[in-house]
């Protein structure tokens, strides 16, 4: 096994992992804003929970192997380290950009469910008589 | 808040068309429209002429309170699904403001945009034009006002 398969072996590994960690974070946090957005429906929230999570997994997994063979060949120790970090690196932005994303699609489901119940805007200007 | 009735100006075909144009979109509370010329309006508010709904739409909930002009365009975008966001927005103080505005120039002009619009000349063809189409009061939910 030279320094290249190394380098890849631990780079599917510790993606995979970040990954994994990130996307059941946003599973257990996630639950209670969609709980809220649809109006307490837990079945539904759970659902939609369900396959965002799905969406994230493929979407980010996805990357990772695509991304398996791109960047520096290691032939020693520090090379196999700094292409890792490189890999690992993007990994995590791409991390963070999606999970960004999934929260700007809660606060959006939220936000269309509080409309729902908003108050009116302006208060009334004045009273009158209505006949029965 | 059950119901909103607004009050519009059955003489006037561009507050026809925006009555129409408000009936075809769903909303999150019955809308009734009433004529302003209709016996209906004054029975169903005895004390209506104080309000002046010849000068400015006005809109009124089922517990009698009212909203003229501007603030009364908001109200309306409020009752409607697709627009309740606009109307959040346009409640704004510096875009309501603007939106009074430009709703006491519109309702001052909105016989000159009728006319413009069913191409009559004069305030009484427009007039005649008009009552080849009546306008139609609806029975409000909740049991039609008796008309004395």
């Amino acid at each position: 096994m030279n320094y290249i398969v190394g380098t890849y072996i631990l780079y599917l590994v510790i993606a995979v992992a970040l990954t994994v960690w990130v996307a059941r974070t946003l599973h257990k946090n996630g639950r209670l804003f969609l709980v809220d957005a649809f109006h307490g429906n837990e079945p539904l929230a759970d659902s939609i929970n369900h396959l965002l999570v799905v969406g994230f997994y493929l979407i980010n997994i996805g990357y990772v192997t695509l991304a398996l063979k791109y960047g520096d060949k290691a032939a020693d120790l520090q090379q196999l380290l700094e292409a890792l970090s490189t890999k690992v690196g993007a990994v995590l932005l791409i991390l963070g950009g999606m999970h960004f994303f999934n929260l700007y699609v809660f606060s959006k489901m939220r936000k269309r469910a509080l409309i729902h119940s908003a108050p009116p805007p302006i208060p009334p200007q004045g009273y009158t008589a209505v006949a029965k | 808040m059950k119901t909103l009735y607004i009050l519009y100006d059955s003489e006037c075909e561009f507050c026809r068309r925006c009555r129409l144009w408000l009936g075809r979109q769903p909303a999150f509370l019955p809308l009734v429209f009433v004529p302003l010329q209709s016996p209906e309006a004054e029975c169903r508010f005895p004390a209506l002429s104080e309000l002046h709904p010849e000068e400015e739409i006005v809109v009124i909930d089922d517990a009698g309170a009212v909203w003229r002009g501007g603030a009364a365009w908001v109200m309306c975008l409020w009752a409607l699904q697709e627009y309740r966001e606009w109307s959040l927005r346009l409640a704004h103080p510096a875009l309501l403001s603007l939106a009074r505005r430009l709703c006491e120039v519109v309702s001052a002009n909105r016989y000159k945009i009728s006319n413009w619009l069913r191409k009559a000349k004069s305030h009484e063809e427009l007039k005649r034009k008009l009552a080849l189409f009546p306008a139609q009061t609806q029975c409000a939910p909740g049991g039609h006002c008796e008309v004395r």
